[in-house]
């Protein structure tokens, strides 16, 4: 579940909705808090979570999106080969 | 029956409300077209630069020597084989951009005073891209936009276009703002096709993630493969492009990195050995054989390094990666515990997405279709990112208010044989009760792609002409079997159609290309042939025909 709403903060401005580039929350419907929709068609572009003027949304990311980092410190304790 | 609703006119649609869109739209609405712009999203947020580009192509008169010496720049570096005359009314034109965003409130000087060049530069050269803080760029472009009496339809994607005598007269979209879609009718006296890239053609790099692409997944060629329709002629389609970038959270914004290339031991891999303090690994734009040969050879992985910034580099590249539109990297890694001061992150090439290939534009942004305009990611001819978007829209924008004078009236459309076809074939896929969803549309041209026109493993003319069968089949086949439950998910279908149509282009075009060149390679033809350095493989539909050529531009 890319973005996630928190429903209680959630104020049913619908601009999350309205501005999402990959219409992960479908259609607008005034008045109502919008639900996600369409969670793996999120480009994790972060739109939604910038312009939420209350700070109702946050992201998660999809584990095979998971980055893969190589800490210094193993290098280190490894010994570099040769 | 999906409804269709009656037409509406203007002088210029433009297709795709990106940076490119909305430059057009500023320019030919204030030489007094009437203009909409069709975006199926929302162009505060869409496109490339939805939240943020940071890297600005521009030429200051003063600061570079002259024109000619920063279109070597380019050719050297980010912007290779572009066209000259395209390149050269570009770069002439990019300062007076950089002056008007600056007076929409665009933040194009964020360190101080002065503009500061950063990143995408070979080392010892002239830089050649401004850094900029683009987070808001597409919100200030809209604004102009609707100042100047542009009308902007959001959630509307466009479909087709119309031509009548060999011009362009109107297109079909689907509205997509409410569950149940209707189709809209443009008449239009000129299109402005500003569609984006291609993406979703070749496989994600994680398999799972459709949308996790370096760009917007929202282009999907549909502007390339409309066009194509009435006759605009193609380029490049055999040329394949492909990102590199962190792993497996695929993202463009490369120049945003400040860090060396390394191997697992950390030791510099890249052609400068380890980048001065504060400098991008140029790699990364010119040398991706570097990740390419490790991988192939085994001394990989290959890892961006920026645990050697002094701190005041690491605060300005993370800064950096908010103007550029990707602090959602940040983001992840800090909800993975990752530290850019302890760790080394992975990257690799992606796959191919559909860039610097597509619409064949003039210096006046014209296509060989009269009234059909392209610019931005959508050229095949010519690429120069946000800028290049920027500058080209604005060109493609003055020409088009420019040609409507010439046309006297609009086109009758609404019972045109085109809408007809439409309106059958979408509510053919809304009325299905059980079928293909869109997603495994999308996933078998994928597979399709991937192992018929590689860019790891040679093509041959017996692959290339068996993809283009396979291509054929899984067309008639999901035309008789995807189902949409609503106007989402039609838009999605339709979007997987325009990849598939994509994806036979790029098949065609790569089967007539009989040598090898960059990321082309050829099992039958594997040498690279000198006599054709100056040639583009173009393709145009004529007479129904796909018909390839090799042409000089
Ligand atoms: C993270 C990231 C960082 C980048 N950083 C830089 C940088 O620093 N410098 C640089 O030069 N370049 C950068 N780029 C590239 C740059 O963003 C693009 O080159 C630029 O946005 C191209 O503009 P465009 O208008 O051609 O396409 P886009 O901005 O992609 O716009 C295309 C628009 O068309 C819409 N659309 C697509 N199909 C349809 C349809 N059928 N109907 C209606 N609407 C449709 C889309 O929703 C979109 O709004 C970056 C890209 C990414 C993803
Ligand atoms: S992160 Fe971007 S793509 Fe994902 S839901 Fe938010 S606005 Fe849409
Ligand atoms: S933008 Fe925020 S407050 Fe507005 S509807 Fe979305 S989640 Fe709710």
């Amino acid at each position: 579940m890319p973005p996630v709403i928190d429903k209680k903060k959630c104020i049913g401005c619908t601009t999350c909705a309205q501005i999402c580039p990959l219409d992960v929350y479908g259609p607008v419907i005034k008045g109502q808090k919008p639900e996600v929709l369409y969670p793996n068609e999120c480009w994790h572009c972060r739109a939604c979570e910038i312009d939420c003027p209350v700070g109702a949304i946050s992201m998660t990311y999809p584990l095979p999106m998971m980055l893969l980092r190589r800490p210094k410190s193993m290098i280190k304790k490894e010994g570099a080969k040769k | 029956m999906i409804k269709v609703n009656p037409p509406v006119q203007c002088d210029v649609l433009i297709v795709g409300g990106g940076t490119a869109g909305l430059m057009a739209a500023i320019a030919a609405a204030e030489k007094g077209a009437k203009v909409i712009v069709a975006e199926k999203a929302d162009t505060r947020r869409s496109g490339g630069g939805a939240t943020g580009n940071d890297h600005f192509g521009c030429y200051i008169p003063g600061y570079h020597e002259s024109v000619e010496s920063y279109m070597h720049e380019l050719e050297q570096g980010m912007c290779k084989g572009a066209d000259p005359k395209v390149q050269r009314v570009f770069v002439e034109r990019t300062f007076e951009v950089v002056k008007d965003w600056e007076k929409w409130g665009i933040n194009m000087r964020p360190f101080g005073d002065d503009y500061v060049f950063e990143g995408h530069s070979l080392p010892g050269h002239p830089k050649c891209f401004l850094k900029i803080d683009g987070r808001d760029q597409k919100k200030c472009l809209t604004n102009e936009a609707r100042k100047r009496g542009a009308i902007i339809d959001n959630r509307t994607s466009v479909t087709r276009y119309i031509s009548r005598d060999g011009r362009v007269v109107g297109a079909i979209a689907i509205d997509i703002s409410k569950p149940e879609p209707e189709i809209k009718v443009y008449e239009a006296k000129s299109i402005i096709s500003v569609t984006g890239t291609g993406a979703r053609v070749y496989p994600a790099v994680a398999p799972s993630c459709l949308f996790n692409v370096a760009n917007c997944p929202a282009g999907t060629g549909t502007g390339r493969v409309a066009s194509y329709e009435i006759g605009a002629t193609m380029v490049n389609f055999d040329k394949p492009r492909a990102h590199i970038g962190p792993r497996y959270f695929v993202r463009g914004g490369k120049g945003t990195w400040i860090g060396a290339c390394c191997d697992a031991d950390g030791k510099a891999v890249g052609i400068v050995g380890r980048p001065e303090p504060g400098e991008q690994d140029i790699t990364t734009d010119i040398c991706q054989e570097v990740f390419d040969l490790s991988k192939k050879n085994g001394t990989g992985p290959i890892f961006m390094d920026c645990t050697e910034n002094p701190k005041e580099t690491m605060e300005h590249m993370k800064e950096g990666f908010y103007s550029e539109g990707i602090s959602s990297l940040l983001d992840a890694m800090d909800q993975q515990g990752i530290s850019l001061e302890e760790d080394m992150i992975e990257w690799g090439r992606y796959l191919p997405h559909i860039q610097y290939s597509g619409t064949c534009i003039n210096e006046k942004c014209e296509t060989n279709v009269p009234g059909l305009y392209s610019a931005g990611d959508e050229c095949g001819n010519f690429f120069c990112g946000v800028s290049g978007a920027a500058v080209t829209g604005r060109i493609a924008g003055e020409n088009a208010a420019e040609y409507v004078k010439s046309v006297d009236s609009f086109a009758e459309i609404a019972d045109a044989p085109e809408i007809k076809e439409a309106q059958e074939f979408y509510s053919s896929l809304m009325d299905r009760e059980a079928g293909s969803y869109w997603e495994e549309l999308n996933y078998a041209v994928q597979n399709i792609m991937r192992d018929y026109a590689s860019i790891e493993t040679p093509r041959s003319e017996n692959l290339l002409s068996c993809g283009i069968y396979y291509l054929e089949e899984l067309d008639r086949i999901a035309r008789q079997r995807i189902k949409c439950a609503n106007s989402h998910e039609l838009m999605r279908a339709l979007e997987a159609f325009d990849i598939l149509a994509l994806g036979r282009l790029i098949l065609i075009s790569a089967r007539d290309r009989k040598e090898s060149r960059g990321l082309h390679k050829r099992a039958d033809y594997p040498y690279t042939n000198p006599l054709w350095n100056t040639l583009s493989m173009t393709i145009q539909k004529v007479d129904g025909e796909d018909h390839t050529e090799m042409r000089k531009l």
